[in-house]
């Protein structure tokens, strides 16, 4: 982009816009068309933007789909990488984004419609699966009530962060921002060098169950029908390639994954070598 | 059907359509047949048609739309008596049973034929036709309202032609905008499904879609800015005369169709402002989905990537500043003071006083009274305590006669006498021997 309008920093700073969209960035925020002052002033000062946040350690990136966002590259700004949940949901809103019979609506989907297509792509038990990851054993009913809990509450954040926009109680609008979902396979060829480079560039990060040991409370989550379901239980537990590089480590903070106060059948082990605590009581 | 004044209030209107039990039960084939009398009528020049007429219709309708179908000539008699109870077809002739009858389509039965016939859409053309046929009549009646002599003259002449001939022009007006609404949903679908369809290469007749609706919004928001104020002027004239010449019902009918044309400008500026939205949200949709992923391989990726199927998982990283901490005036809580007591001293300090033996005083009054020549012990006893407050007068009293037995031996009857020493002390009497005791 060029700025045509700010040719100083201060210019910029000056602006009446500039307090809501740097905390807006700040928090994680994407800015797309659909927040035309914002993202008319992030055009503008784009270019005295981009050395200003590079000094907290952060890129303003623009991308080509048409949204703005900040994207921490030290640790001078605070950040943090989506749960599996608000994944799982945002990869669901993208397709939905990409499926033509959306276009009809404009890009207006019910709310219900995204669990189910979330349901319909990856399977009602991987997707309960995927979203009860600390109980062996669940109730269908109190794990379906968590798995739709879990939904809304990604829903909620990723409204926050500018993917989609709330149309009242039952409808969501669907943003470009969206797209950065699909970042990993946009390339046709070499989809795994792809995602490597945005680990790198620190646009992705791997999430901590990629790191969680062999024999973990989703491998023995259900040995009846321990295999196919399970691979595509979540994006979250497919394997790591053995002959990729090593990806940097992430820390993270476990609060991400609590259990929103939801009733449990049975908890997982704290520790998750503790195999006696997964035991079905007698 | 149903009175003006009934219909402009909903809850009346409804308890009335309730309490008639009104509901319209049509088969597909009754509604082909509906609009094959419909078109026939348009076509012929018909007014009504026989009873001979009616079945040829029926049996032409039926061998296209039920070819199967068996008995038509029965099914051609029930349909008919159908459509008459759904007051969709009525008899004309007023025969009886003298012939057989003429039958016509009611206005419910030529609407529901024009609803699925016609399909009237407002362009920009039409529109503008409408508006200036309106803008005329509208000119012809402030000239007739500016001419009438009398009350009478101008309702007669500008009452009559505002609630049939404008209002049906209005009227017009926004059936065909209900039309163009209809279109625009039906362009909406027709992109999702050419989207579906072909992909890639619906994306210039999705495009061409998306500007013939644009540019007919366009032109009807440019014909409704141009026109509609002048219209509205038009009417605030004549109402002005209608109020001069005290014609209410003129004033009513000219405000309901300013309200009217209001309404008609604001579909225009809204239909215009939603389509905006949807024609931009399509063409990013053409640009940075469908252009850019002619195959649509990235759909197919991103659902493997969500089954797992992908390889390693992954998160996206978003910046998570904690909101600012804005520092604010420090206000001490207003803490209430603890209970207390004023500070002394817990010892109180020694001070001089004179000795108070009352037990030596005691005895040495009795010794006196006894020396005084007293031989009773209430004698001695009066002697004492009449000396004493009255409060220590009655304790004293015992003390007294136990200084008496050490200093005088006491004799008492066997039956000893009470006797009465001071106000509310009686004491039993002794009598009493000092030398004695004093031995």
């Amino acid at each position: 982009m060029t700025a045509t309008k700010f040719l100083t920093l201060g210019d910029a700073v000056e602006n009446d816009e500039f307090p809501a969209v740097d905390l807006a960035l700040r928090r994680g925020r994407h800015v797309d068309r659909d927040d035309a002052a914002w993202f008319g002033f992030l055009s503008d000062a784009a270019d005295v933007l981009e050395p200003f946040y590079r000094r907290f350690g952060a890129e303003l990136v623009y991308r080509a789909d048409g949204y703005y966002y900040l994207l921490p590259t030290g640790d001078r700004l605070a950040k943090r990488h989506l749960s599996v949940a608000e994944m799982l949901v945002g990869q669901a809103l993208t397709l939905l984004y990409l499926e033509p019979g959306t276009v009809e609506h404009g890009g207006r989907v019910r709310r219900d419609q995204v669990l189910a297509h979330l349901a319909t792509v990856m399977g009602t038990d991987a997707l309960v699966r995927a979203l009860n990851p600390k109980r062996r054993r669940y109730d269908e009913r109190v794990a379906q009530e968590t798995v739709r809990a879990r939904v809304a509450d990604a829903l909620r954040r990723l409204t926050a962060l500018g993917f989609v926009e709330a149309l009242g109680a039952d409808e969501l609008k669907l943003r470009p921002a969206l797209l950065r979902f699909a970042e990993p396979v946009r390339a046709a060829a070499d989809a795994t060098g792809a995602l490597s480079k945005l680990i790198a560039s620190g646009e992705l990060a791997l999430t901590p169950l990629d790191a969680l040991p062999e024999g973990d409370d989703d491998a023995e989550f259900d040995p009846v029908d321990a295999d196919a379901p399970v691979e595509s239980a979540s994006a979250a537990v497919t394997e790591v390639a053995a002959e990729e590089p090593a990806a940097p480590v992430v820390q993270f903070d476990p609060s991400l994954f609590e259990d929103f106060g939801f009733e449990d059948v049975e908890r997982a082990a704290a520790d998750p070598g503790d195999t006696d605590l997964g035991e079905e009581p007698e | 059907m149903t009175d003006p004044s009934v219909a402009q209030e909903p809850r009346r209107l409804l308890e009335n359509l309730a309490a008639r039990r009104v509901s319209l039960e049509l088969s597909t084939l009754d509604l082909c047949f509906v609009a094959a009398l419909g078109l026939r009528a348009r076509t012929q020049q018909l007014t009504a048609f026989s009873e001979q007429e009616l079945g040829d219709v029926f049996r032409d309708v039926c061998a296209l739309v039920q070819p199967e179908a068996a008995a038509v000539a029965r099914r051609a008699t029930t349909a008919i008596q159908r459509l008459r109870d759904q007051r969709l077809l009525s008899r004309v002739d007023g025969a009886g049973v003298v012939r057989s009858g003429a039958y016509a389509l009611t206005r419910l039965a030529t609407a529901i034929v024009d609803f699925y016939s016609e399909e009237e859409a407002l362009t920009g053309e039409s529109l503008t036709i409408l508006m200036r046929t309106l803008q005329a009549s509208l000119v012809g009646l402030l000239e007739q309202a500016r001419g009438a002599a009398s009350e009478r003259e101008f309702s007669e002449r500008v009452a009559g032609p505002l609630r049939v001939t404008v209002r049906d022009l209005v009227d017009g007006i926004e059936r065909r905008q209900r039309g163009l609404d209809l279109q625009q949903e039906r362009f909406q679908q027709e992109i999702g499904q050419l989207l579906r369809s072909d992909w890639f290469d619906a994306v210039a007749r999705c495009q061409e879609l998306l500007e013939a609706t644009t540019v007919t919004l366009r032109e009807l928001n440019e014909v409704l800015l141009r026109d509609a104020h002048a219209l509205v002027t038009l009417l605030e004239d004549i109402r002005e005369l209608a109020e001069a010449r005290g014609a209410p019902e003129v004033d009513a009918a000219c405000h309901r169709l300013s309200e009217q044309l209001d309404r008609i400008g604001a579909w225009g500026s809204a239909r215009q402002q939603a389509w905006s939205e949807y024609y931009q949200y399509v063409h990013r949709y053409l640009r940075d989905v469908v252009r850019l992923d002619p195959t649509r391989a990235l759909t197919e990726r991103l659902r493997a990537q969500l089954q797992g199927r992908a390889g390693r998982s992954f998160a996206l990283v978003v910046a998570a500043q904690p909101p600012l901490l804005v520092p604010r005036d420090v206000t001490l809580p207003s803490e209430r003071p603890p209970v207390e007591r004023p500070r002394a001293e817990r010892e109180r300090p020694l001070a001089e006083a004179v000795p108070d033996d009352r037990e030596r005083a005691l005895a040495e009054s009795v010794h006196a009274a006894l020396d005084d020549g007293a031989r009773t012990l209430s004698a001695v006893t009066q002697a004492v305590v009449e000396r004493l407050p009255a409060g220590e007068r009655f304790a004293s009293a015992g003390r007294v006669a136990e200084a008496v037995t050490k200093l005088a031996s006491a004799e008492s009857a066997h039956e000893r006498p009470w006797q009465q020493v001071d106000e509310g002390i009686w004491i039993e009497e002794w009598s009493l021997e000092r030398e004695t005791k004093d031995a």
